[in-house]
């Protein structure tokens, strides 16, 4: 018997060096796109505030002092407040902090729970051939829809408020993930190791669950990140039309509501909260655009 | 057609939001002075008193005959408010759609042109600005500086757009509802068609000896358009965001400052007609969008 007959690597092994190939080269080509390694160092920089907001932000965000009312970036009155104070003399980089947190974690939790019923409406469309037609059809029905119907309609049966909030939220982002968890999971069913699985007599739902879930999660985590983007912008568009999140509670969208009664003797109450939305989509939008077209091997040159 | 299950699914939204109202039509539509009978008797005319899913099939008799129940707050038919903001509506999203998409088209073909080069990515860095601004944003931005000034107006509809008030009162809102709508047009123009430069029949045309902005216009963007047309219907209902937004925010009388009125006021009957009248909207754009795309591609009608 010879070396050649028991190859230092099979096919399957040289795939799989080839894909971790393919991974790495991702990472690489985003940090030497600058825009995109910008854009993911703001994220991560942003991320961090809102975390941490509770201890950083230098003053309460709800108590208010109607004597610093309105008080411009830089006032005499207010020089503690490095962003001025909004219509109830609150600290706006305390106001911003906790906006930002807010304005975050509805997208995060609406993202992570409508991203995993759509990652499992994906996967099972992949892993049962019979239920791909009739599930995928539910998604593109939903994915057709205009979100921020979903938004007004739920809004109406639920009433304005977080809640109503999230669940629009949700629904909106559970299409596109099923869309790309269908895709990673059909590759994936392609693959030998799912068919030794059931050969060693494993059943469907460990199948699924071990084999399936676990080699699709890190494109699903992807891509739900980048639904991030959309979904805070609509959460504040809708929390900006007063279905959202409610007056005193600090998040961007109602806070850019609130300050624009006040817009020509206080525009930063305003312009504060909507820039920082712009440049936390804006950074969400870019990443995304640099993940997709090192991701898509027809872009790639 | 796709889009039936949705609006099976709206409809049984705006059944459900009739029957969250909180007072009781038929004690309503008796009056102070009816008596425990006549009340009965009326529950029983209105079809009150059958069961949920007749009550349903009757709802949709009704909507079938724009019979959508009447406004809880002004007491006006819902669908004589409807009649009212639909126009200004549409008016709004044409003024936004006429600037926006040739502008977008142009800005994409420029980009495709001059691929690679500082104008393509500038091109390209505005259109994801587009993509990431807020509506509000825009529109702050333009009251602040714009109608802040006293330049244009910025408060409501002065008049039908043919009239000289009227036009001037729709600049405003038509520029911050297009503003965040160029962007995916020239996206989606300059990806179609470098796909379409790169086709046989444009080498061919290349070949003999046609110019390069002949080959651009002439031969590649036709082609480059039709899925440019899909996305501007897909992006209908971005729009549609869009223009609730910037409906709110200029007092625009529309469908969507109306809609969102209603249901911040718990005017349920209201909110039901005008998220079922976008609904519907939403979809019969979709329906013109797929005519204009076998009159841009011929080879889908004759399949």
């Amino acid at each position: 018997m010879t070396d050649d007959a028991i190859p230092l690597q099979s096919d399957a092994d040289q795939r799989a060096i080839a894909a971790l190939r393919r991974k790495n080269a991702v990472w690489r080509r985003i940090l030497k796109d600058p825009p995109a390694a910008l854009a993911a160092l703001f994220l991560l920089l942003v991320v961090a505030a809102a975390i941490l907001a509770p201890w950083i932000a230098p003053f309460d965000p709800y108590s208010n002092n109607m004597r610093l009312r309105l008080c411009p970036i830089g006032g005499a009155r207010c020089p503690d407040f490095l962003l001025g104070a909004d219509q109830q003399g609150r600290d706006m980089v305390s106001r911003m902090l906790f906006g930002l947190r807010s304005t975050l974690g509805i997208g995060v939790i609406a993202v992570l729970i409508g991203g995993s019923i759509g990652a499992g409406i994906g996967l099972m469309a992949a892993f049962y051939r019979r239920l791909d037609t009739p599930l995928m059809r539910l998604v593109d029905v939903l994915l057709s829809f205009p979100a921020i119907l979903f938004g007004l309609a739920i809004a109406a049966v639920v009433g304005t408020g977080l809640f109503g909030l999230i669940l629009a939220l949700c629904v909106t982002s559970v299409p596109s993930i099923a869309r790309i968890a269908r895709g990673a999971a059909q590759s994936v069913m392609q693959q030998e190791y799912m068919e030794a699985g059931r050969a060693v007599g494993l059943g469907d739902g460990a199948l699924i669950w071990r084999y399936l879930a676990i080699n699709c999660w890190p494109t699903i985590l992807i891509y739900m990140t980048l639904q991030l983007g959309q979904a805070i912008l609509l959460g504040a568009a809708l929390s900006f039309l007063g279905l959202g999140a409610q007056a005193p509670t600090a998040e961007l969208g109602s806070m850019a509501a609130d300050g624009r009664k006040f817009l020509s003797i206080a525009p930063h109450v305003s312009t504060l909260p909507c820039a920082a939305i712009f440049l936390v989509v804006l950074a969400f939008n870019v990443l995304g655009d640099a993940l997709r077209d090192a991701l898509d091997p027809k872009l790639r040159q | 057609m796709i889009s039936m299950p949705v609006l099976l699914g709206v409809l049984l939204i705006g059944f459900l939001l009739l029957q969250v109202v909180p007072t009781d039509p038929a004690t309503v539509s008796a009056g102070p002075s009816a008596t425990k009978a006549d009340i009965e008797a009326i529950r029983q005319q209105m079809g009150l008193d059958k069961p949920v899913w007749l009550q349903f099939v009757l709802y949709l008799g009704r909507v079938l005959q724009l019979d959508l129940g009447r406004s809880m707050i002004s007491n006006r038919a819902v669908s004589e408010e409807i009649g009212l903001t639909l126009w200004p509506t549409v008016e709004l999203m044409l003024a936004c759609l006429i600037w926006a998409v040739p502008l977008g088209i142009l800005l994409g073909t420029l980009a495709a042109r001059r691929r690679g080069t500082l104008i393509d990515r500038f091109i390209m860095g505005l259109s994801v600005m587009g993509v990431s601004v807020p509506v509000f944003w825009v529109g702050l931005l333009l009251i602040q500086y714009v109608g802040g000034a006293g330049l244009l107006p910025f408060q409501g509809r002065d008049g039908p757009i043919w009239t000289p008030s009227g036009l001037h009162s729709i600049i405003l809102p038509a520029i911050t509802l297009g503003a965040v709508f160029v962007g995916p047009v020239a996206r989606m123009t300059r990806t179609s068609l470098l796909e379409t430069l790169s086709a046989d029949y444009v080498r061919t045309a290349r070949a003999k000896g046609a110019s390069d902005w002949r080959v651009t216009i002439h031969h590649a963007l036709r082609n480059a358009l039709i899925p440019v047309v899909t996305l501007v219907g897909l992006q209908i209902g971005f729009l549609l965001g869009g223009s609730i937004v910037t409906e709110t925010m200029f007092a625009w009388p529309g469908v969507g400052r109306m809609a969102v009125g209603a249901i911040t006021s718990s005017d349920f009957p209201l909110a039901q007609g005008a998220i079922l009248i976008l609904a519907v909207g939403f979809m019969t754009v979709n329906l013109i969008v797929d005519v204009l795309y076998a009159y841009l591609d011929p080879r889908i009608a004759r399949r």
